[in-house]
């Protein structure tokens, strides 16, 4: 009997035994952030492996890094999470050198604010935040989803109760309850955010649920008509419907009330296991023609200047993807909170989550 | 003789006394204080040690005089001051207990029959018992998330039969329902067990002299056979009501935006609101609820839990 | 006893079995399932067991589970059996609380502290964080069963031994060791399972790469759940069906003492 347990011991270590290749590059991206096509290319062109972790709020990302997180190689954080990685010394700086395709970037984009001279970042592409919709049951029911009224009236909610998801993201959920409300979401100011938090929790019951990720999946299969999420997931629900033949289109479209916009980039984590596949990879992403697949098949907002003839006219036309200077006028990059603004949030939110 | 004696007790029981030292007692002590820290400027704990100004070592910052700066008292006044807290906590109890209730109705009649099944069935009865809870938890979730999906057969035929009566269709993924009964499903197991083991002990003789006495069925199912099973009842009920009391996995996936309960804001402090101080306050309200209620199923039970393991 | 009664009983039986195991059947048919919704039947594919086979991320995830659970289990069985023992020997007082308690309290509150604890220790996140989490977990259960094997083994056999002259070490080895054996094993399976079952403790000191089988799942689940999630759950279930047939063969007693 002991012979037996042996044995079983002995074929779980040779199923464990396959081999494991030695260049891995971890990713710690966006979910829905990179074709599996672009994977491939740059396995190939690297000789090595890519290991991608997803989250679906900067706060989970940063929660999950704060916490001790380690082994990653890269990670996409967007604008306003540049300052708390490296103020705590989280990522380590870009190796120009080794990065040549930088000269490809288009310079609007470049020596933001987070980041002046661009030391620790290049960006990477770039998302609306926006509401999504399943076109035939909206207009069924006669519903404007260019307002912000969409997800926080109770009046339009009632006719769309439990169809709707919203963002589980604090800054971005109550950046919406703010420009709903007319303010600037970026005030930090606290009577502005009660009155956001309030807007929040009246239309709470009839959302279905806080939903970062799997929106996309909901909408191309009908459950939910209406979400509150990133322009490139609503391009990939949309591409979904279709592959899926679903007897409706997944529309997408800006707010008047005004919308953030997210620039997300490419860091290099302090501590990366093979900094060497990083900047590799960096450099690979920065290449127009690859960074073009981010806008074709993923649907995002492209800075490369090199990736504009790669990238298809049908989407160079979606102003929620593209945005014309007019939409730019009503774009807000959020800003970054920390200490007591910071704290706020949390409680707000937290009361937001704990509220009936 | 007794040195040696000394000696090898302390060889037996020394390696895991200091490994649950080392990783449960010395971790959990670090919650307990963190409960008394101010939360950092990125979220996590605001540090007690630093580079001293002067000689650039890394030293110990508190000291005699401005030890206020670093601990308070303010995150327990938070939790007291605010009612949206309570009220999840008894919201949480609430869910806790009828998930308790309902395990207990499911599993009374099936332990009964295992317990007076013919001796060779029994083992297998038990078996199918714990057959589904030996696959993976979250797996069993998730098969609730397909049954209960808006385009799920279960759904449409309940609202199918809703339209008949003329009631609106309703949603079941997503709300305190599919909360409830998926605790339900997950614990089960854990009410059974502990029922069965007790009613099996039952002399079948003190059934047969309260009927031969004239007792009703009810009459001896209430006079007999319950008051009897107690130890077991409140054994069960302490091992589906605590786990369940703290699950924070289960309202995550099939919640929505109302069927949040303590787990979850807990772990919204961890990993999404970096809040670790006042996590670490609800978590020790949440370890004193379960001794709490452990203290009180184990006074209720006297010697109940011994069945259940 | 009367037979309407045993009917009443037999139905009520019948129906939590249902609800117990109709879920599971669900799950493993939509796993043959021609389309990615769960929702209607469309036609019999193994197409998702493809894609499952094809999934690195998942098999590399389906690997470390493995790897953690047999490592944790063996590093548990021994700490837990030491525990188990020293519990039955002797009169201790903080020995019993320390195995007691991360068993009586809700996970969420061990995986709390143990994450502050390894980021305070400044630790790397990773399988070591998980694997020393995951013995701290199963010790509790595996000291359990091993001091009830203990109970119910007739302590005469050792002070037999003991008699005939065998030293308190061989009266150990060749007599308790051999009587207590099923009940270790049946511990140590409990710890594999409990390991590979974790879901709540790992996705808290987890790391980065460091994915295990509950965590890809639970991942799946938030993102975008396919028929290949089916797929892993009744190979899974297989499994486990699979290690406690052959947990029956080896320890017969095993199952009974572990509940």
């Amino acid at each position: 009997m002991k012979k037996q347990f042996l044995a079983l011991m002995l074929a779980a270590g040779a199923a464990m035994g396959t081999a494991q290749a030695d260049d891995v590059l971890h990713i710690y991206n966006w979910n829905n952030y990179i074709a599996p096509e672009t994977v491939k290319h740059f396995e190939a062109d690297c000789k090595c492996k890519v290991v991608q972790d997803y989250y679906g709020a900067m706060e989970e990302m940063l929660a999950k890094l704060a916490a001790g997180a380690k082994g990653y190689d890269i990670v996409v954080p967007t604008g306003f999470a540049l300052p708390p990685l490296i103020k705590q010394g989280l990522v380590q700086p870009l190796d120009k050198s080794k990065i040549p395709n930088l000269k490809n970037m288009n310079p609007a984009f470049m020596n933001s604010q987070f980041d002046k001279g661009n030391v620790y970042s290049v960006p990477y592409a770039f998302t609306t935040t926006l509401i999504g919709y399943n076109d035939k049951k909206i207009k069924e029911l006669g519903i404007d989803p260019t307002s912000w009224a969409a997800i926080f009236d109770p009046k339009v909610l009632e006719k769309i109760k439990g169809k709707v998801t919203v963002l589980d993201d604090p800054k971005e959920l109550f950046a919406a309850a703010m420009m709903y409300n007319g303010f600037n979401p970026n005030s930090t100011d606290i009577n502005q955010w009660q009155k956001a938090k309030e807007t929040i929790i009246k239309a709470k019951p009839y959302w279905a649920a806080f939903n970062n990720q799997s929106y996309i999946k909901e909408l191309t299969v009908g459950n939910i008509w209406l979400a509150h999420g990133y322009s490139n997931d609503m391009f990939q629900a949309n591409t979904d419907a279709h592959t899926a033949k679903r007897p409706f289109n997944i529309a997408y479209s800006l707010q008047k009330e005004g919308n953030t916009l997210s620039v997300d980039n490419m860091m290099v984590m302090k501590g990366a296991p093979r900094p060497d596949l990083a900047f590799k990879f960096i450099n690979f992403m920065l290449d127009g023609k690859n960074s073009s697949e981010l806008t074709n098949m993923i649907g995002s907002g492209n800075p490369n200047a090199a990736a504009a003839q790669f990238v298809s006219p049908d989407i160079k036309k979606i102003n929620a993807v593209f945005p014309t200077p007019d939409n730019m006028k009503k774009l807000y990059q959020l800003n970054s909170l920390e200490g007591k603004p910071l704290r706020d949030l949390n409680r707000l939110w937290t009361e937001v989550k704990t509220a009936r | 003789m007794t040195r040696s004696k000394n000696l090898a007790k302390w060889l037996i029981s020394g390696p895991p006394l200091l490994y649950l030292i080392f990783f449960f007692a010395i971790p959990t002590a670090m919650m307990a204080f963190a409960a008394f820290r101010f939360p950092g400027d990125y979220g996590g704990l605001m540090p007690l040690f630093g580079a001293d100004p002067a000689t650039g070592k890394n030293v110990l910052l508190v000291n005699s005089q401005n030890w206020h700066d670093y601990l308070t008292l303010d995150n327990f006044a938070r939790f007291f001051q605010e009612a949206v807290y309570i009220e999840l906590f008894i919201k949480s109890f609430g869910y806790a207990l009828l998930t308790t209730l309902l395990c207990l109705l499911a599993s009374y009649p099936l332990a009964w029959l295992i317990a007076r099944s013919p001796k060779k069935w029994r083992d297998l009865l038990v078996l199918l018992v714990i057959l589904p809870f030996w696959s993976n938890f979250l797996i069993r979730v998730y098969a609730w998330m397909i049954i209960l999906g808006p385009q799920g057969y279960f759904a449409k035929l309940v609202n199918t039969l809703l339209g008949v009566v003329g009631i609106a269709p309703q949603q079941f993924l997503f709300t305190p329902f599919a909360v409830i009964i998926v605790l339900v499903y997950v614990h089960l197991p854990f009410m059974v067990l502990p029922l069965y083991a007790n009613l099996e002990k039952h002399d079948m003789a003190l059934l047969d002299a309260a009927q031969d006495l004239g007792a009703s069925r009810w009459q001896r199912f209430w006079k007999v056979t319950w008051p009897l099973s107690l130890p077991g009842v409140y054994a069960g009920a302490a091992l589906v009501f605590i786990p369940a009391l703290g699950i924070f996995a289960v309202p995550d996936l099939v919640g929505g935006t109302d069927g949040i309960m303590i787990g979850n804001l807990i772990k919204q402090q961890f990993l999404d609101s970096r809040d670790w101080p006042f996590g670490s306050v609800l978590s020790i309200m949440l370890t004193l609820s379960v001794l709490l209620m452990a203290g009180l199923m184990a006074v209720l039970g006297r010697g109940g839990k011994r069945n259940a393991l | 006893m009367h037979s309407k009664q045993s009917k009443w009983l037999w139905a009520a039986s019948l129906l939590v079995y249902g609800f117990l195991y109709l879920p599971l059947v669900i799950v493993v048919v939509y796993s043959f399932n021609d389309s990615r919704l769960n929702a209607e039947w469309v036609g019999f594919t193994t197409h998702w067991y493809g894609v499952l086979f094809a999934d690195d991320q998942m098999l590399t995830a389906a690997r470390n589970s493995l790897l953690i659970g047999l490592v944790s289990s063996i590093f548990a069985t021994f700490f837990g059996t030491l525990a188990g023992l020293a519990m039955y020997k002797y009169k201790l007082r903080l020995l019993p609380i320390l195995v007691l308690t991360p068993i009586a309290i809700p996970e969420i509150l061990m995986a709390l502290s143990l994450l502050m604890f390894f980021v305070a220790l400044n630790f790397s996140m990773g399988y070591l964080s998980i694997g020393l989490a995951h013995i701290a977990f199963s010790i509790g259960f595996v000291a359990i069963v091993v001091r009830s094997r203990l109970q119910g083994m007739d302590e005469s056999l050792v002070e037999a031994a003991r008699d005939l002259g065998a030293g308190p070490l061989q009266a150990f080895w060749r007599v308790t060791f051999p009587l207590i054996l099923p009940g270790i094993i049946a511990g140590a399976l409990m710890a594999f399972t409990l390991s590979i079952d974790d879901f709540v403790i790992t996705y808290f000191v987890a790391g980065a790469g460091a994915s295990t089988l509950p965590l890809q799942i639970y991942s799946m689940l938030k993102i975008a759940v396919t028929p290949e999630v089916n797929a892993i759950s009744s190979l899974l279930m297989l499994l486990t069906l699979a290690l406690i047939v052959i947990a029956a063969k080896i320890a017969p007693g095993a199952l009974r003492a572990s509940h």
